[in-house]
This record gives C-alpha cells, structure tokens and sequence, in this order.
C-alpha cells in the first residue's frame, strides 16, 4: 500500500509580493481619473450636466463660426479671439469642475486614505491641477479644431490655405493652454480651501466677478500707465494681455486695428502671469501640506 | 449603578394611539414599505428589522416627514403630513446625529422648548438636560460632545415637551453601555408612565431588554407583531428546538424518537438537542415518557425562544 | 418666530464662510474713494463701480450666499428637522429666516453702496442706491430662499441665473433684461435719483411690480415646500 499525503493549504490573507508600478503610475492614474471627474465621465448622468452644457455651447459656436465662414469667406473670429470670447463658459466650467475635484476629497475625509499610499502630498496636487488644466484645454481646443477643419476642408488654396490656416491654429492652441493653465490653477486654489462644493463654486465665481469691475475703473483712471497696467488687476483681461504681447496681429484678423491697449507693458503681463501662476501653485502644494487629513 | 436624578412625570393628557393603516410607500418601482397596519398603544414598542427593511421610511412617515404613497398615518384621528399641531404630542429623535453645532446643549433645549411655546421653557429645558444627565456638559457647545452626548442632548430636546408619543430611530447608536443601559431605563419609565414609545433598532439585545412587545419589518412588509414569545410559538412550521439533560441521554433518544411529536433528535456531549413540531404534545408527552422508561430529566430549555432565533426565522422566511 | 431668527443669524455668523463676503464692500467703498480721490470723472467710473460691481456683483453674491445660507445649510446637514418638528405654522419658519437674509444682505451692501453714491454723485444718490438694494436684496432673498426648497443645488442654480441669466443674456439679449432683478433695482434707483450714471430699458412701474411679485411669489412657494418637505433615510 503507497503512502497517502495530504496537505492543507494556506488560504487566509495573502500579502501582495509581486511586481509594483512607480510613482509615475500612481500620477499618471489620479491625472487621468481627474481629468475624468472634470467632464462627469464614470459618473452619474447629473454629474455630466454641467461640463457637457459648456462644452456643447462652445462647441456649437464654433460650429456656427465654421459655417458663417464655409458660406460667406468671413472670418468673425480669430483662434485666440474665440478663446477670449469663451471666457465666462471657461469660468462656470472651472467654477463646477475645481470642485468636483478637490473639495469633494476634503468633504468625504478620503484624503487619509490617498496620503497613507506612497503618494507624496505634492503629486496629489499636482496631478489634479494638471488634470484640471488639461480638460479646460480641451474644452478650448476642441472647438478650436472644429473650426480648423471646416476651414481647411472650404479653403480655396489647397494644401497652403491648409498650411496657413494650420499656422494659425497652432498659436490659438497656444493661447489656450495659456488661459487653462492660469485659470486652472486660481480655480483649484479657491476650490481647496473648501469642502462644501457650493461655496467653492461661489468663490471663484466671486473672485472673477469682482476683478472685472476693477480693471474697468483702472482704465479710465488719468495716468496713462495705469490705463495700460489695468488689465493685470483680473485674469481674463491678463491672458489677454499676454495673449496681445505674444501673439500680436494674430489675435485679430486683418483689418481690424488694436488689439488690448496695453502699451509697452508687454513683458510686465508675461511675468505677472507667470508670477500668478506660480504662486497659485505654491499655495496649493503648502495648502495640502498643511491641511489636517480629516 | 446608574441612578436617574429625574422622573419623567406622568402625563395629564390621556394615552395616545398612532394609528397605520395600508400605508404603502414606494419610489417609482421601489416599494420600500409595503401594506403596513399597525396600531401603537401606550408603553414601548421595538420597530425591529434589517437594513433597508424601510423602518426609517416607516418612522419619518409616522413623523410627518414623508406622505404615504397609499394609506394613512394618524396620530389620534388626525393625519401627521403637512399637520404641525402634531407635534405638540409628539416627538421625534432621527437617526442622523446632526445637531447645531454652535449651540451648547441647554441653549439648544432652551430653542427646542420655545419653539413648543411652552409656558416655562427655561425650567423644561432643565428638566429635560436632568433626565438625560446631560447636566454637567450642558453649557458647552455641542460640537464638542461625543456622538453619546449628542444623542442625548437630541433626545432631551425631543422630551422637553414631555409628548405624548415618542419616535426614537436607532437610538443606542454611539453610546455606551452605560448610558445605553440608562437610556433604556428611561424608555421603560417613560413607557409605564403611559407614553407611547416607539424605537427602530437591528440589535436584538436592546429590544429583548427594553420591550417585549415588538413589530417585525422585512423587506418593507410587517412580518410580525406582539410579544415575541408569543410570535415564537404561532410559528409551527419550525419546530421547536430544546435541549434537555436527562441521567440517560442516550436511552431517551430513543423513546423520543419513537413520539410522534418529535422529528429530530441529536446527541451531543452536552446533553441532547430535541426537534419539536407540535410544542403542546411535547411538553405533555416528556414528563410521561421519562416516567415510563424510569429516566430522570435534569434539565428542560427551549433553546430558540429568544429574540434572536424568532427574528432570523422570520427574516428568512 | 424670534428663535427661528436668532438660531438662524447665530448659524450665519458662527460659520466662516461668512467672512468670504467682507471683501466685496470694501472692495467697492476702496475703489469709489480711489477714484473720487484721484479726480476721476464720475461719469467715468460711476456705471463701473456702481452698477458694474455693486448691483451687478456685489448685491447678487452676497444675496447668494446668504439666501441660501439660512436654510439650504440646514437642509444639508440634517438640521434642519430640528425646527420642523415643533408645532409652528410654516409660515412663522420662513419669515424670520426671509427678515435675517434680507436684513445681513441689505446691510451688506446698502452701506458700501451709499459710501460709493455719494462719492460718485450726490447724498440723494447714496440713498436711492441703498433703498433700491435693500428691495433687490428682499427679491434675491425669497428667490434664493424658495431654490433652496426646490433643488440640492440652490448654489449652482442661483449661479447660473446670476452668471448666464443676469450677465451673458441680460447683455445681449433685451428680452431677458425684463426679468433680472439686477434691472429692476437700477430702475427703482434711478427713478429715486434721475441720473445719468444709471439707466435701463426697463420701466420704473415694471421694475416694481415684478420685484413685488417675485419677493411674495417666491415666498409663498417657499412656504408651500415647506410644508410637504420630505425626509426619506438618512442620506438626504
């Protein structure tokens, strides 16, 4: 008779010893799953109410812009231009986005749970305000796109109307990364501050409102240079400003003189925006390094 | 030893009945309560069932906080939804803890007790803080409190009309045994004293503790009412389950099996674990039995009268 | 009725987020001193502050804020069922929370906006800004108050008829200027004291019966609401 054998196998808690993806894995999941959230994707349907009303505005405008131009040759905006014109649906979407994005985290206490991982504190904020940045250049260059190729698909040049126009479109794309950036970035700030998702929203609805004004009494103030450092005092107005500085005659098509009048101030907008910027950011990273993980 | 600094006093008003009859409420294809009847007399009632057995729905319903999609909810004759005056007899304790945070806890009484118009809120305020013990803690804003304290500051604030019917949903969450055993305490002196007290609860324990008088909900339906040894008994579809120590086990089995009431027998090293379907039969054919076969029962238990096994075999049923 | 109003007003100013609003009229009080300070025509800066910030900004936010502060806070965070299970008539539960909105709204922006009228123009002007806001507050107030019965959302919602009704269409579309607050208050203001730094396609009687009717209508829905509010399970 052969031996019998028999083993019991051991099939309580497993500790997981297999092969773990880097940091670059931990960011690339939370910039991507932000970039979702941005848009309501992978959520219910009255999530994705707001973002996607903003983005069939925007993109139903330029639909009409490419048609008015397909019919009459006319171009009524200009790639830049149009991102100027989409300002407010730029801030409504961050004023809902932002906080979809963080003040839901502080609301619900799961940042324990995100900072007890091997995520430093500073990737948790990084990569949702690159998620935040990327989705409102999407949301600008979308649009921008439709109407490079209603415009290429009509040209009456063929492959260098197609050319030009692809000329054209890469600093409006430029443009807009600018105005995601910069938005992005004061958008989360203000949506950190808070839990409650309301009052984000209000915040930084509130804090555009009340610079427009300001910038309005600035430019008629008597010094001339005031006039022209007027627009530094709201963000819409100082993308533009860079905006005119950088990209010059391309942010009004020909014919049309001016462009913002900001003199020779140029450069002093690129810092200010730069400087803007970065304090936001520096902000938002010492705000999640400080903030109690509830 | 837990001592009550106060007595609830008796009510001067008569007994009031909270009255259900078909209430059904559903949302759109969910039907979270489902032909409900049920009448609540004075002393307390346990509102017993799983998660999501619609006891919550059923309790805001009875509060006036939800309109019954079918049936009626009266509280002596008059309906609760959209009817204020119901509340001077009645008072309700959520489930959710939330509580103004800014307030401290006699302040929050004091508002609780003006806005019942009463005609000496100061001296209810205290009274009520008395009865939960909340008297030390009570000039210190609220969201300082542990979730226990705050649970009875709510409470006190539901009792400082001294009301009629009391609504209480899962009210020993958060505490601890003490102030559960004391809270317990003042249900059973509050029921005697002629209120109508009703609270939810899944924990079994608490509800053998403070009532025997019970309602059973599962899955939005009423499985069963009234005292829950008397539930266990109408149940003959389930055999009784004893357990009895003889001086031999074995021989006693055997005369067992061959009774007609018995279908089961099991020996452990215990003692044996008998299955009874027709209990009256049992009882009266042990004694005879043990008698013929000269076998002396040490021990006679049923062992599936209590709360929980009554619950398990109705929610399973 | 008055502890409804005092747990009310204890509620808004022991929150925080009340401080969110203290920047506005200072804002506004800065810039008028700014402008009248430095010489600046006031038909320059008088539309941009007054109308463009006051009445179209700072009004409107904080009306916001607080609106749906006194009783959209509590729906959120349960408390509210503290309140509605006393025997009062709802009505004696909407009023005082209504009368608190209005008086904080009002308050906050009828002071700065007298500073900046008489600055820009004259004591006349200071006064019928502040009266005119006071009636655009009690009007923001009952709308805010009612959406926060209508919907979860009454902050989102109150934004998007702030920012997309009020602003974007409210210029560019005439149509819809007839039924924005924001007109109805510089109509009444500018019916109080004739000047050319406000003005409006909106008729004065307009502007009055519609404020009348939406400050009651709104009260009377909020009211209604009320009474069938509903609590199903704990996650509300």
């Amino acid at each position: 008779m052969s031996e019998l054998t028999g083993v019991i196998h051991d099939i309580g808690y497993q500790r997981y010893t297999g092969p773990r993806l880097g940091r670059r894995h931990v960011f690339g999941a939370l910039y991507l799953h932000g970039v979702r959230t941005a848009f309501g994707l992978g959520r219910s349907a009255k999530a994705k109410i707001f973002p996607w009303l903003v983005v069939a505005i925007v993109l139903a405008v330029a639909a009409g812009l490419t048609a008015v131009r397909a019919q009459f040759g006319e171009t009524v905006m200009t790639y830049a231009q149009f991102a100027d014109a989409m300002s407010w649906l730029v801030i409504f979407f961050v004023a809902v986005a932002a906080p979809e994005l963080v003040s839901r985290d502080l609301r619900s206490g799961v940042l324990p749970l995100y900072f007890s991982r091997p995520l430093p504190r500073g990737d948790y904020a990084l990569a949702k305000l690159g998620a935040l940045a990327t989705a409102l250049w999407l949301l600008l260059g979308a649009p921008q796109l439709v109407m490079f190729l209603g415009a290429a698909f009509t040209t009456g040049d063929g492959m260098s109307g197609v050319w030009h126009e692809l000329l054209d479109l890469l600093p409006g794309l430029l443009y807009a990364a600018l105005w995601a950036v910069v938005f992005a970035s004061i958008g989360l700030l203000i949506a950190s501050l808070t839990g409650k998702r309301a009052f984000a929203a209000g915040g930084i609805v509130a804090i555009f409102l009340m610079t427009t004004p300001v910038v309005g009494v600035l430019s008629i103030m008597p010094s001339r240079a005031i006039n022209e450092l007027a627009f530094l005092a709201s963000p819409s107005t100082l993308v533009g400003g860079v905006g005119t500085w950088a990209l010059g005659d391309l942010l009004v098509p020909e014919g049309q003189g001016g462009g913002m009048p900001i003199g020779d101030f140029g450069p002093v907008y690129a810092a200010a925006a730069v400087l803007l910027v970065a304090g936001c950011v520096t902000l938002l990273l010492l705000r999640y390094r400080k903030v109690a993980a509830r | 030893m837990t001592t009550i600094s106060a007595q609830p006093a008796a009510p001067t008003t008569p007994a009031s009945t909270l009255d259900l009859a078909g209430v059904s409420r559903w949302y759109g294809n969910v039907v979270a309560v489902n032909d409900v009847s049920m009448r609540l007399g004075p002393g307390v009632t346990g509102l017993l069932g799983p998660n999501g057995a619609g006891k919550t729905t059923l309790l805001h319903m009875m509060a006036g906080f939800l309109s019954p999609s079918r049936g009626t909810v009266s509280l002596d004759g008059e309906p609760t939804w959209r009817n204020p005056q119901v509340y001077r007899r009645l008072g309700l304790v959520s489930e959710r803890e939330a509580v103004h945070a800014f307030l401290t806890a006699y302040e929050f009484v004091l508002a609780s007790a003006k806005l019942h118009q009463l005609p000496d809120p100061a001296a209810a305020a205290r009274r009520a803080i008395d009865l939960v013990e909340m008297a030390d803690a009570q000039d210190r804003r609220i969201g300082t409190y542990s979730k226990g304290m705050r649970q009875r500051t709510r409470v006190a604030a539901a009792l400082v009309h001294d009301p009629q019917v009391l609504l209480l949903d899962e009210p020993f969450n958060g505490m601890d045994p003490r102030q559960r055993l004391h809270m317990m305490t003042l249900l059973h002196r509050l029921g005697d004293a002629g209120r109508t007290i009703l609270f939810s609860s899944h924990i079994l324990e608490e509800v053998e503790q403070v009532s025997g008088t019970v309602q059973v909900m599962v899955a939005g339906r009423l499985a069963a009412s009234g005292d829950f040894r008397t539930i266990r008994r109408l149940m003959t579809n389930r055999p009784h389950v004893f357990a009895i120590h003889s001086t031999d086990d074995r021989a006693l089995a055997v005369a067992l099996m061959a009774e007609p009431s018995v279908t089961g027998v099991e020996l452990g090293r215990t003692g044996l674990s008998v299955k009874a379907g027709d209990y009256g039969a049992f009882t009266r054919a042990l004694p005879k039995l043990a008698l013929r076969h000269g076998i002396r029962v040490r021990q006679l238990l049923p062992e599936d009268e209590s709360l929980e096994s009554v619950f398990s075999y109705l929610v399973e049923a | 009725m008055s502890t409804v109003g005092w747990i009310t007003a204890r509620g808004l100013f022991g929150r925080r987020r009340f401080l969110m609003l203290v920047p506005l009229p200072l804002l506004l009080v800065g810039l008028a001193v700014l402008c009248r300070a430095l010489g600046v025509a006031p038909g320059e800066w008088g539309p941009a502050v007054l109308v463009g910030l006051g009445l179209a900004v700072v009004l409107p936010v904080v009306a916001l804020v607080v609106g749906t502060g006194v009783l959209g806070a509590e729906i959120e965070d349960g408390t509210v069922v503290h309140i509605l299970t006393k025997p009062l008539p709802r009505w004696q539960i909407v009023l005082p929370k209504l009368a608190v909105a209005t008086g904080v709204s009002a308050a906050t922006v009828a002071v700065p906006l007298f500073a900046a009228g008489t600055l820009a123009d004259s004591v006349r002007l200071g006064l019928a800004l502040a009266a005119a806001s006071a009636l655009g507050a009690l009007a923001y107030s009952a709308l805010f108050l009612a959406l926060s019965l209508l919907t979860r959302r009454p902050v989102l919602l109150g934004l998007v008829y702030v920012l997309i009704w009020e602003g974007l269409l409210g210029r560019f579309a005439d149509g819809t200027r007839v039924l924005s607050v924001q007109q109805w208050v510089i109509a009444l203001a500018d019916r109080m004291a004739p000047t050319d730094l406000l003005g409006t396609s909106v008729s004065v009687p307009v502007a009055a019966v519609l404020t009348a009717l939406v400050a009651v209508g709104f009260t009377v829905l909020a009211i209604d609401r009320l009474r069938s509010f509903s609590v199903a399970g704990e996650t509300s």
